[in-house]
């Protein structure tokens, strides 16, 4: 473009500028890489990380410890997150994953170990206990987008309904026996050559739930429905709908990492706790989806888990971090990077008009 | 309207209390820009271009959609960086980090997408950001409310003022944040595009607001496609074409045409049809009515409209704000009901409960109010496909199908940039409402009802999109176009509705129509 082309300043000899070219090759490449800073920016985070454990730790970059250590103990945390995703792309949160997916855990292996009702279901509760998180999921996704109840609140409250019911179901104490299913599935030593069964659940779910994000017209809705929820309502999208089968397939991925972990843990214990709350939704947001909505998806999650599960594992090896102050590390840490996304993200990303 | 001064600028009145204003002739400008370039990416939205504001002059800045204005005024408020280029305010140079700092200086932006917050009442948003509070610093709503109402009741608006403001119609909220710029005290008031979604009688009271402004010195920047708006009000204008000045004259002795011919380049006279004579209306569709509305009212806002609408044809509603049509669209579209009257469609009735059954039935709604339309953060083509997936692409996408209808409604509604993988938020207000638009028209619906479809459009592209709706005709959609623009119904429609404070008050057809005489009866 030609600087030196007459301005007809201040009288009326208007100039005709030449047209401007089309979008170039050039802004396509950086337009491409400018949308993908969301993925970008945690993939960077993970490489950083993994370089600085490798260096730091003898442990850490062992294929033992990359099979068993990390990826095989972070597949329940990933199923949970799959589901997780949908919830936050169209702007809604689930506070009810860890109750769910205790009280379902629980649930299957009462049923594998007691008749009800006079019939052993014995695997079958395995289904049951599916239904029964994909039920739980959709009652948090009716009150909220229908009656709507926020679904902070919501969650928050079904999360004591779970907790209570898995306290009733086994009267406190806990299962030893779990269904073989569940130990297949989720038992830590179960392999088909040198990958850990659970790992492979966990990959069939999070692909699973990228087709459906990327793939299908529901996925679209999801993304738009969190993007702007009274355009999408205005362009005839059942934006209720979306947000209530989110949730529902949120419960049962609670239900289905609650499963693996009674698989995991060989027992069903109804013993309070938010972990597996608070590392999915740390997975998720870690992963650049973001908590307003619209933004985000599998493929960042998958990135979000494999960067906590580094963490974890990695800060464990370090020598010399005294184990009281373990804990706040790993917090600080988990700052460090969050922040690093967001101003990976910042600098890519240009104010836009509308926001 | 007739300007009463021809000189570049007028002489500042000086009973305000601006210091430059004292400053002997020639003046010095009050802001000026010097070789101002922006990039985004690989685009270049603004290109060595100068401005200069002088002291009380309303200065009008024109140029095609995307030429890169709310750019240039995003930089002035301080919203925008530059990435080269220095700016003056009163001979020093300055530079913004923040709009609040521009605020500080004096600056005081109206943007062109609203900037209101929907769940604030009236009085806090008029007052958004510095509420007057009692010594406590306690917010002092009496004072506020009060002050609010007055301001409001200057630019003639009379709302009550502890409403929310969400729930009022999109051009009263839009008065809102013109009375929040307005009446800030702000010595520079840059208003990009604030009629767009005005009807004649606010855009006149804000006009009378800005000549008021201009009389006590203060200085305007006013953006508008409305290019007799500009001409009316302005003293200067300036206009900006591929991301650099054209020109900056004085308006007097301009006409629309010479506008049109620098801001598009090339021949204008078909673009710069005045519609002062009036245009006649084509003889009656012979159809059988696709939507028959009868006796339909809307608790305070619709009292008892009738009206039809046959395949193949065009009906134009014209009115104000306030006058209700917009409530009868989002009645046809589930968001609203009515307490009394019968919605016939295809001669069958029809209650309409939600946007899904509508869309099921075949009735598609483009609302007057971007915020409601636009996904900012998703791409282009997400856009311009979301209404109609069910019948556009197979079951699992392949994304090759999407795209190429997308780059087909991108290419036909003239989208600049026409990259269906940009965010639709990066596109200029102009170009957003083409995205919108084009997501109505890549399927033909039975009925198409379009509010305001070419708002923020520039002259030639508000053309081209009414031809293509044009062409909707012969595929026998039936259209409902409400528009609060004379031009816009007069160019397309068929038959022309009047409304007015609730009720349809009169109905042009095959006859002659006239500006004054849609605005006599609305
Ligand atoms: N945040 C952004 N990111 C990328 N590109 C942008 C951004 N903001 C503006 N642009 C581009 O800069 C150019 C100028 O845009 P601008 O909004 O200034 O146009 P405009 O003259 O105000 O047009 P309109 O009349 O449609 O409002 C456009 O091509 C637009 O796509
Ligand atoms: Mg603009």
């Amino acid at each position: 473009m030609a600087k030196d082309m007459p301005q007809g300043v201040g009288t009326g000899a208007a100039s005709v500028a030449p047209a401007r070219p089309r979008a170039s090759g050039w802004a396509r490449i950086l337009g491409w890489a400018g949308q993908r800073a969301r993925l970008i920016a945690p993939l960077v985070t993970l490489l950083g990380l993994v370089v600085f454990f490798s260096l730091t730790t003898d442990s850490f970059f062992t294929t033992r410890n990359l099979w068993n250590g990390i990826l095989s103990q972070y597949a329940v945390v990933a199923v949970a997150a799959a589901g997780t995703t949908f919830v936050l792309l169209c702007a809604e949160i689930d506070l009810s994953i860890a109750a769910v997916s205790l009280l379902i855990g629980v649930l299957s292996a009462y049923f594998w170990v007691t008749p009800v009702a006079g019939i052993d279901f014995g695997t079958w509760g395995v289904l049951i206990g599916l239904i029964a998180a994909a039920l739980i999921g959709y009652m948090n996704g009716y009150f909220a987008a229908y009656i709507r109840i926020p679904s902070f609140m919501m969650t928050l409250a079904m999360s004591t309904i779970a907790l209570g019911l898995a306290v009733w179901v086994t009267q406190g104490k806990p299962i030893f026996k779990v269904p073989d299913l569940l130990r297949t599935l989720g038992g830590t030593g179960s392999k088909i050559g040198p990958v850990p069964v659970p790992v492979i659940v966990a990959a069939v779910v999070l692909l699973v739930a990228d087709i459906v994000l990327s793939y299908t017209k529901f996925g679209r809705y999801v993304y738009m429905t969190g993007g702007n929820c009274e355009a999408a309502e205005m362009s005839g999208v059942n934006t209720r709908q979306v947000v209530a089968l989110c949730l529902m397939i949120s419960g049962l991925t609670a239900g289905m990492a609650g499963m693996l972990n009674v698989g995991k843990l060989n027992g069903a214990n109804p013993q309070p706790s938010n972990e597996l709350l608070i590392f999915t939704i740390a997975s998720v947001v870690l992963g650049g989806t973001s908590l307003f909505g619209g933004e985000g998806g599998i493929k960042n999650t998958l990135i979000g888990v494999l960067i906590f599960g580094c963490l974890r594992n990695g800060l464990n090896q370090v020598e010399g971090i005294s184990i009281y102050i373990k804990q706040a590390v790993e917090g600080f840490f988990l700052v460090g990077a969050l922040l690093l996304n967001v101003v990976a993200l910042r600098l890519e990303r240009i104010r836009t008009q509308a926001e | 309207m007739k300007r009463d001064d021809t000189v570049p600028y007028p002489s500042p009145v000086t009973h305000g209390s601006a210091p430059s204003t004292q400053q002997p002739r020639p003046v010095e400008p009050l802001l000026a820009l010097r070789g101002v370039t922006k990039r985004f990416g690989g685009a270049t939205a603004l290109d060595g271009v100068d401005f200069e504001l002088m002291p009380g002059e309303i200065h009008g800045l024109l140029g095609e959609n995307g030429a890169g204005k709310s750019t240039l005024m995003k930089i002035l408020s301080g919203f925008q960086a530059p990435d080269e280029g220095e700016m003056t305010l009163r001979g020093a140079p300055i530079c913004f980090s923040s709009p609040a700092e521009a605020k500080a200086h004096g600056i005081g932006m109206v943007y062109q997408e609203l900037s209101t917050i929907g769940a604030l009442s009236v009085a806090e948003n008029v007052f958004l950001g510095d509420q007057p509070t009692t010594r406590g610093g306690i917010i002092n709503w009496k004072q506020m409310n009060a002050a609010a109402e007055a301001q409001l009741r200057e630019l003639g608006v009379r709302v009550d003022v502890t409403r929310r403001l969400g729930a009022l119609p999109l051009g009263l909220q839009q008065m809102v944040e013109i009375a929040r710029i307005v009446f800030s005290g702000a010595e520079v008031v840059i208003l990009d595009e604030p009629t767009s979604a005005l009807s004649a009688p606010e855009a006149e009271r804000l006009f009378a607001s800005m000549r008021e402004l201009r009389a006590r010195g203060k200085s305007l920047i006013f953006i508008s496609h409305f290019l007799e708006d500009v001409l009316a009000v302005a003293d200067r204008v300036t206009i900006l074409k591929n991301a650099r000045r054209v020109a900056t004259m004085p308006a007097a002795g301009l006409t629309k045409q010479r506008l049109i011919e620098m801001m598009i380049g090339r021949d204008a006279s078909a673009l710069a049809a005045t519609y002062q004579e009036g245009v006649e209306l084509p003889p009656p569709v012979e159809a059988p009515p696709v939507l028959e509305i009868e006796g339909l009212s809307i608790p305070g806002a619709v009292r008892g409209a009738s009206l039809t609408v046959r395949a193949g044809e065009i009906v134009g509603l014209f009115g104000f704000l306030g006058s209700g049509m917009t409530e009868i669209a989002r009645a046809l579209f589930g968001q609203v009901q009515p307490q009394a009257g019968v919605i016939r469609l295809n001669g069958r009735p029809v209650q309409v409960h939600s946007s899904t059954q509508a869309k099921r039935l075949g009735i598609a709604y483009l609302s007057e109010n971007r915020r409601a339309t636009l996904f900012p953060r998703q791409e282009i083509y997400k856009n311009v496909t979301l209404a109609h997936l069910d019948h556009l692409v197979p079951p699992l996408f392949r994304r090759g199908s999407e795209l190429g209808i997308a780059e087909q409604m991108v290419k036909r509604t003239g989208v600049r940039p026409p990259n269906p993988h940009l965010l639709a938020g990066y596109l200029s207000g102009g170009n957003q409402q083409k995205v919108v638009l084009g997501r109505w028209l890549t399927r033909q619906p039975k009925l198409l009802i379009l509010n305001e479809p070419t708002r923020g459009m520039d002259v030639g592209a508000k053309r081209e999109v009414l031809d293509l709706i044009k062409g909707l005709k012969a595929e026998g959609v039936a259209v409902l176009l409400l528009s609060a623009e004379p031009e816009t119904v007069m160019t397309e429609a068929d038959r022309i509705l009047v409304m007015s404070k609730g009720r349809v008050t009169k109905e042009f057809a095959s006859e002659r129509v006239s500006k004054d005489l849609l605005m006599a009866h609305a």
